[in-house]
Formats: structure tokens, sequence, C-alpha cells
């Protein structure tokens, strides 16, 4: 008889992405392969449960200093598109920026000066999923733009051209 | 050296400086005491000797006038004099007188630290123009 | 052709590509280096993507290239004219979403030309989007012109205050400075648009800017200080003031949480005395519906309508990019415009009801034919202006109006289509309404208060007769305008690129902008001025934090707490029959007029056009065309 191999994955539950802790299942998957020792021992563990925190914080550990964890509010959004061109490649990720820090002017130079190491960061995301799990793991406070997509409309070359319509134009 | 020429200069060092009670005071201005002949003097009052008794480097001096009182400084010397100072020239503008242009600026001492120091000052236009409240005509 | 092939990346059709590319450099000038849209150029990127990677364009020193004279089409738009590639974009959106027809070409062949075919002023409140439009550097920004480049910026995603419509902009800044506005799309709001005052009024974020706080010494003139002076000053009027009569104003551009903030203050004062500068009348149900004084069928709903009746507004300068859409669905949609107010050029034709009252009072009683058209429409819609509702006899407008939009939905096919709709003037006044500030400053000028605060309140309706005798006034704001001028102490507050706030649009939509840049000088955020000075008042708010007051205001209406999306309106019908019948009409009413008439008043209506050299050079352009001889007279 062929034992089985667990194998088992952890799976991110990502429908409730809204609420404030994550829940995390853990599911396997079995597969049947040849069976050793090694196997035979993984089978004690079959319907042992490990209970991973529901929410996983890393900012007592990413070394950022507290005062840019607490203070902070991150806003994911997907960047607008450039209204002088027509590309549209920037705007195909979700983004995530934080709130504006002061700025002033550097007396010696005139330059610009600003004390926030937060300021550069351009981090991006597939999902708007991903950027608030990733907000979450570091403490941060987030909320989320909606992206805003243009509305595709039926448009007739020759209405400028119909003869009782106001879409005729005057000048061409 | 024999001793007696030692105690000859420190003979000529209190008569040059103004004896005991100047050469005290002189001691006091400038940690230094020293004896030789004047080479010359320029505008401003600082005088210059030179005595080849002293090893080379300590052998040309310049004395500050007493106005400057214990505000005196190198820049103090104008460039003529500092020329032989330094041992750019051997001869003293007392005796070979640089030639005068007309373009030549009079000298001016360092004026750093002093109330008439050079201050930076920004020419470019503030970003932002304030609010100025209008004058009460009452 | 059914199974036909395109092949979009084959060697032929590369070498198709360059072709093209080819013709069209020929005959556009290589000044990359010096051109404002470098960077963002179309051209650009295609030749980039698709044109070949050397000229063979060797005729410089013979004949040369194509050269074409510049043109001077106002303050606002910079033409370098040689670049123009004749995609006509420009004319197109003259014509068919501004409604100026304007630009035009001439000329056929290499002699094309693109321009206004006299020299004149391209007057349009949409004409800055030409700029956008234009793939190259033909059109660029006068204002902004040889300031920055696109890949020096920060682009920051805000709201746009300079009207109710709330238009979604990106602020594009480097060196703490403002360097240029520009539209962000939002498909329910200004579309891809944005009004000439939104895009270029932002040098006025840096002039007459309060950078200090000021307060009145004792031979009346305003001394600049420092914050503790100024906010015990104001700690001492207040414990001499008459706690109950202590009165708040907002202004027209304040923000939601400076708003919350000073009225928590005031309250905990022990003071109720909380108004806005412009005015709705509190008949009927007044302000307690949220349905009675915002756009309910949503600015993109006019899209849906078939007919919209303007009572005594003028949406081209009140709110232009709601005007954009009228437009747009009147081309589109066959809709009908029927004006009641001013004859005022709208940029589509409309049926012109005349300005008196006394039509209103006919259509409300049915024996107008516009009755019938209203009750005969599919979706028809009644857009009141609030600029017509100022004055004494706006209740009584407001009343008809509600009549008629009453009467209108009785024989309504769709239960759900709400027919009364308001456009607002000022980014601040439905949120303020939503908040439960009073409308207009009646109610303040019976209270004679004894200590008045000014939340950027610079409409300069207040003069000192409406106050207690010795009564001081405080000024928090941004700008040195009307109300620092009679202010007692004046403290620097943000502008709306300064801060993290939000304003409520006249759809009542809340929309959170974004800080760009700082604030200049000792200038700091305005609610964090007023919570500084609850605390030294001995009231202290307790909200340490942005996410606080947010907090705070998501308490007050749910409609805060959920930016970006418009709540429908409720209680329609409740708020519909709560009707007052007894109201007094007294003597002749005036003409239902709107204020902006002229493009001429629509460029400085707020501190900060006001301040901004751009607008003041708009309007001397303006004059400049109407003086003109042969300039024939317009309408706008």
């Amino acid at each position: 008889m062929a034992s089985k191999l667990l194998v088992s994955v952890r799976q991110l539950s990502r429908l409730n992405y809204g609420s404030p802790c994550f829940t995390r299942a853990m599911s396997s998957i079995t597969s049947a392969t040849g069976s050793t020792d090694v196997d035979q021992k993984k089978d004690e563990h079959k319907g042992i449960t490990i209970s991973v925190p529901d929410k996983v914080d890393l900012s007592t550990i990413t070394g950022v200093p507290e005062e840019h964890v607490k203070t902070r509010t991150v806003r994911i959004f997907v960047p607008a598109v450039n209204s002088m061109q027509s590309g549209t490649f920037n705007s195909r990720r979700w983004r995530m920026e934080f709130d504006e820090r002061e700025r002033w002017e550097n007396p010696l130079m005139g330059w610009t000066s600003t004390g926030d190491p937060l300021s550069n960061t351009e981090v991006h995301f597939s999902s708007k999923e991903d950027a608030i799990a990733f907000c979450e793991k570091n403490g941060w406070d987030w909320f989320v733009e909606e992206q805003k997509k243009p509305k595709m409309r039926v448009k007739s070359y020759g209405a400028n051209f119909s003869w009782d319509k106001r879409t005729r134009v005057s000048t061409k | 050296m024999s001793l007696f020429q030692k105690i000859g200069n420190i003979g000529k060092i209190f008569r040059q400086n103004g004896g005991l009670v100047g050469s005290y005071l002189k001691l006091f201005r400038t940690d230094d005491l020293k004896w030789g002949t004047l080479v010359g003097e320029d505008k401003y009052g600082n005088k210059y000797f030179q005595n080849d008794y002293y090893f080379m480097g300590r052998n040309r001096w310049v004395e500050y006038p007493l106005s400057v009182g214990h505000d005196y400084d190198a820049s103090q010397v104008p460039p003529e004099w500092h020329r032989w100072l330094q041992y750019i020239a051997d001869e003293p503008p007392s005796q070979l007188p640089l030639p005068k242009r007309k373009w030549m600026a009079d000298h001016t001492e360092n004026l750093s630290g002093t109330e008439r120091c050079y201050v930076p000052y920004s020419t470019t236009r503030p970003k932002v123009e304030a609010w100025v409240p209008p004058k009460n005509n009452l | 052709m059914k199974g036909m092939k395109v092949k979009t990346d084959s060697p032929v059709t590369r070498k198709a590509r360059e072709g093209v590319m080819e013709f069209l450099l020929v005959n556009h000038p290589l000044d990359c280096p010096i051109c404002d849209q470098g960077g963002e150029c179309d051209l650009q990127d295609q030749s980039m993507a698709f044109g070949s990677d050397r000229s063979r364009f060797t005729d410089n020193a013979f004949t040369g290239k194509r050269a074409v004279e510049d043109k001077n089409i106002g303050p606002l738009i910079k033409t370098i004219m040689t670049r123009c590639i004749h995609c006509t974009r420009c004319i197109r959106f003259a014509s068919e979403v501004a409604g100026v027809d304007d630009l035009g070409t001439s000329g056929r062949g290499s002699d094309m030309q693109v321009g206004t075919y006299v020299e004149k002023m391209f007057k349009s409140e949409l004409s800055g989007n030409v700029i956008d439009l234009c793939p190259v550097g033909a059109l660029t920004s006068k204002p902004y012109a040889f300031t920055t480049r696109p890949w020096e910026t920060r682009r920051i995603e805000s709201i746009d205050v300079m009207d109710a419509v709330g238009s979604n902009i990106v602020v594009s800044m480097r060196t703490n400075e403002v360097m240029r506005i520009l539209p962000r799309l939002n498909e329910d709001i200004n579309e891809e648009w944005i009004s000439d005052k939104s895009r270029f009024a932002y040098d006025g974020l840096k002039r007459q800017r309060l950078t200090t706080p000021f307060v009145r010494n004792n031979s009346g003139e305003l001394v600049a200080t420092d914050w503790e002076t100024a906010l015990f000053d104001i700690a001492q009027r207040v414990k001499d003031a008459n706690p109950a009569t202590i009165a708040g104003v907002a202004g027209g551009q304040a923000d939601l949480e400076a708003m919350v903030c000073l009225k928590d203050m005031i309250n905990r004062l022990g003071s109720e005395v909380l108004c806005t500068e412009e005015a709705f009348p509190m008949i009927n149900s007044g302000t307690d519906f949220r349905s009675n004084y915002v756009m309910n069928t949503t600015i993109a709903g006019i899209e849906e309508s078939d007919l919209v009746f303007l009572v005594g507004t003028n949406p081209r300068l009140e709110g232009s990019l709601v005007n954009a859409r009228i437009r747009k669905s009147w081309v589109h949609n066959e809709m009908c415009v029927v004006l009641l107010g001013a004859p005022v050029d709208l940029s589509y034709d409309y049926q012109y009801l005349g300005d008196s009252f006394s039509v209103l009072k006919e259509i409300a009683d049915g024996s107008h034919p516009i009755a019938k058209a209203l009750a005969d429409a599919d979706k028809p819609m009644i857009i009141l202006g609030s600029d017509a509702i100022q004055h004494n006899n706006g209740s009584l407008i407001l009343d008809t109006v509600k009549r008629i939009a009453k009467n209108t939905k009785k024989s309504l096919n769709h239960p759900d289509w709400k027919v009364f709709n308001v456009l607002h003037r000022n980014a601040s006044q439905v949120g303020a309404l939503d908040m439960g500030y009073k409308p207009g400053m009646d109610s303040l000028k019976c209270d004679k208060p004894s200590l008045l605060f000014l939340l950027g309140a610079d409409a300069d309706k207040l003069n000192n007769d409406d106050l207690h005798g010795n009564a001081g006034v405080i000024y928090i704001g941004s700008h040195g305008d009307a109300g620092a001028q009679m202010a007692d102490v004046v403290l620097p507050a943000a502008a709306y690129t300064e801060k993290d706030a939000m304003y409520v649009n006249t759809e009542g939509r809340a929309q959170v902008g974004r800080q760009a840049v700082s604030p200049p000088g000792m200038a700091r955020h305005d609610w964090k001025i007023i919570r500084a000075l609850s605390e030294i008042l001995g009231v202290s708010l307790p909200y340490d934090k942005l996410s606080d007051v947010r907090g705070r205001l998501a308490e007050i209406s749910p409609t805060f707490d959920r930016p970006g999306r418009v709540e429908e309106t409720g209680f329609d019908n409740v708020s519909d029959d709560v009707t007052i019948d007894k109201i007094t009409h007294t003597g002749a009413t005036a003409p239902v007029v709107p204020a902006l008439l002229k493009l001429r008043d629509f460029y400085m209506t707020d501190p900060i056009s006001r301040s901004s050299l751009t607008m003041a050079k708009c309007v001397q352009a303006y004059d400049e065309a109407e003086a003109n001889p042969y300039s024939k007279p317009e309408a706008i």
C-alpha cells in the first residue's frame, strides 16, 4: 500500500483583505509516491494542525523606526495616466506612497531637504491585495484608492457628417 | 657665542624694546622679544625688522602698530611687504619699490569674523511671496 | 475581412512604420532638448518605438525644414506652430468638447496651418486642455514654459477646490513648489478635462501668502509675531468674549477636517453659531435633507437625462465640467436644454425663458409649456444654481423650483430618478452643510457675535456693523485677502495643495486631496492649528492624528467615510412633502440671474485665483480682446 506524502501549502486567503486580520488556511495536497521510512515518520504528523498567527507583524524586526511605522499612512493606488501622453504602461501596476512630510529649503545651497526616509519609496504590486498584505505586514495604516478606468464609447466617424444631428462638425 | 655676547644681546633687546617695562609689555603683546635693524615701515604703521643673527625664517619680522592692539594678524601686511617678509624677494620695497599700476587696489586686511565681514545672501527670488498687511490709514 | 491575418511585427510592417515616422519627422523640428513637451511627447514615444534609428534628412542647408509662424492665442497657451503635425486634435476639442469654433485649419498640403484664422484669444474656460491633447509641443503651457521637465517632478494625485465640481487633478511638484496642475481621469466627475482656473491658478499659491501669524497692535496695524503670542492673544479674547456668541464662518475652500475641528471647538466653547459664506434658504425642510442641496442625479447622470432645465445658473463658469457634460449630452444624446436666467453663451443652444420669476411660477402652476415638456420628458433634470438663491428672494425661488420638481416627478416613468439638483460654487459648501453648518450669514448677523473665527472666509460679506461692539476677528487661512484684512489675529494655514484634506463636491461625493508641498514659512495645517488652539482654550479636542479627525468625520456622516463614492440621497419624497405654503411674497421679485456672466468674471473668484498673476493676465487679455474694434462682439 502506498503511503501518502503530506505536503502542506500555506494559502493566503485573499477574500477578506479588508478585515483587520488575515486567516491562513492549511490545506494539504496529497500525492501517491513510493513508501519510505521517512514517509512513515511523516505519517505520524497527519492530523496535526500547526497554527500560524493570524496577523504577522514584521515591524518589530524590520528595523524601521517606530515613528515611521505608527505615524505613517500608505495610499495604495494605480498611478494616473499622464494626460499629456497616450501610453498606459505606468498605470498597470499598483503602487504605494506615504503621506507627505515636511520639506524645507536648505539655507546653505537653497536645495530642498526632507527628513523623510520613506518619501522615495517606490514599490510596485501586481494587485492591491499584495499591496495591502505588504502594508499589514509592516504595520502601516493604509487606504486604497480605486482605479479609475476610462470608459470606452462607441464612436462613428460618419457622425461627423450626419446632416440632421448635432454631432455634425463645422470645423474640419 | 660667548656669554658676554649673549648678555649684550639681552641688553640690546631691552634697549630696543623700551626698557624693562616696555619689554614686558612687548612680551605680553607678541610673546616674543627680539632685536634687529628697522628695514622699513609701511603706510599702515607696520614696522619691519631684520636681524640675520636669528635663524632663517625668524630673521625677518613685522611689528604691528599699537593702534591695532591685540587684533593683529598676518593679513594686515600689505602684499609688497609680504613679498619681502616671506623671502619671495631679497630687497624690501623700501629699497626697491614695486611699480604702482593704476588698477591696483588698496590693501585690506581679512575682515572675516569682524562686523564688516562678508555675509553671503541669496540672489534668487523667494519661492513664496509673503503677504504684507496694508498700512493703517486711520 | 474574415480570416484575415494582421501582422503587427513583421519586417515589412516595421519598415512601413518607419516610413510613416520619417514623413512625420521630416516636417517636425528636432528641438526636443528645448521643447517643453520633451519627455511626455507622443511623437517622441512613437519615434522611439517605431521610428528609424537614423535620419535621411540632409536638406538642412538648402531648403531647410518646414517653418510656421507662431500664433498668439492668449496668455495661457504658448504656440510653436512649426512643431505642429496637423493632427487637428485641438480643433476637434475646441469645436466638439469646448464648443468654441475658434480653431481651424487654413491652407493645404505642406502649407496647412492650424490656427485661429485671425489673431485672437482662444476664449474658452477649458482652453488649457488643448495643451494636454497636443501630441507634440506645438501647444504648451505659457506659465509652465521652461520651468521643469516631467521626470524631475513628483506627481501627487489630488483634488481641485476652485469650484464645487471637485475635479481630480495631478499636482506636479519639484523643490517644494507646485510647478503645474494637470487633470486626472475620473469618468464620474471631470472625465479627462479641467477648467483653466484649476489648471493655471497655481501661481496664486506662491503669492500673497500668510507665512507668519499676525496680531493687530494698539495702533491698529497687523504685526508679524510668533505662534505662541498669537494663540495666547486669542485665548485672552475668548476669555473676554461671551461664550454663547462666539461664531465661526467656513470659507469657500475650507476642508472637512478643519471645519469639523472648528465646529467641535466652538461647540465645546458653548456656542452653536457656525455658518458658511454661501446662503441656502432654510424654508421647507431646508438643509435637513441631503437631497435638498446636492446634485442628486450626479454629474455622470446628466448623460442619461433628456431634458435639462437650468435655473439661475451659468454652469459654464460656475462648474465648467458640468457644463462640458451637458454639452456632451446635448451633442450626442440630443438632449434639450432650457434656461431661465441670464442669456449667457453656454457653448450650446438652449431654449431661453427670460430671467423673470413669474415664468418660474407659471411653470410651477403648470400653465407654461415647459411644465408639460418636463412632465413628458423621460429623465428630466432641474439644475438650480446656488447663485440664484443668495438674495432675499432665494427662498421663494427654491420653493418654486422644488414644487416644479415635485410636479415633474408625479408623471415620471423612473421612480428612482431624482429631478432636483443644486449646482454649488464652493468646494466646501456641501461638506459644511452635511456637517451641520448653517448656510449663509444671516443668523450670524442676528446674533452679533462677540468673537468671530473665519476659516478662509474671504468673500467679504461681513463688515464691522455685523459684529458686537469690539468683537475680535480671528482669521485662519492661507492668503492675505479680505478676511485677513479685517482680522485682529491672523493664523497662517495651508492651501489645498499643502494638506491632506477631504472635500465634498456638489454631488455629495467626498474626495481625498493629497499634500503636494509643505505649507510656507510658519504656516501649518488648518486642523492642527485649531487642535492646538483648543488646547490653549482649555477645550482640547481629542484628535491627535489625521486618522482621528477622519474617524470623527465618519461618525458624523457615513458619506465622509467613503471617499470617491457618491451616496444616493434618501428621503426624497419626505423632503418634498415638507412644504410650507405660507411664503411671503413681498413686492417685485428680482430677476433670477447668476453673478458670473462673462468669461472675464470666471478667472478670479477665490483668494488663490485672485492672487494669481496668470489669472490677472487672462482678465487683461480678455479686456484687450474686447477693446479690439475688429473683434466681433461675443456673448462670452
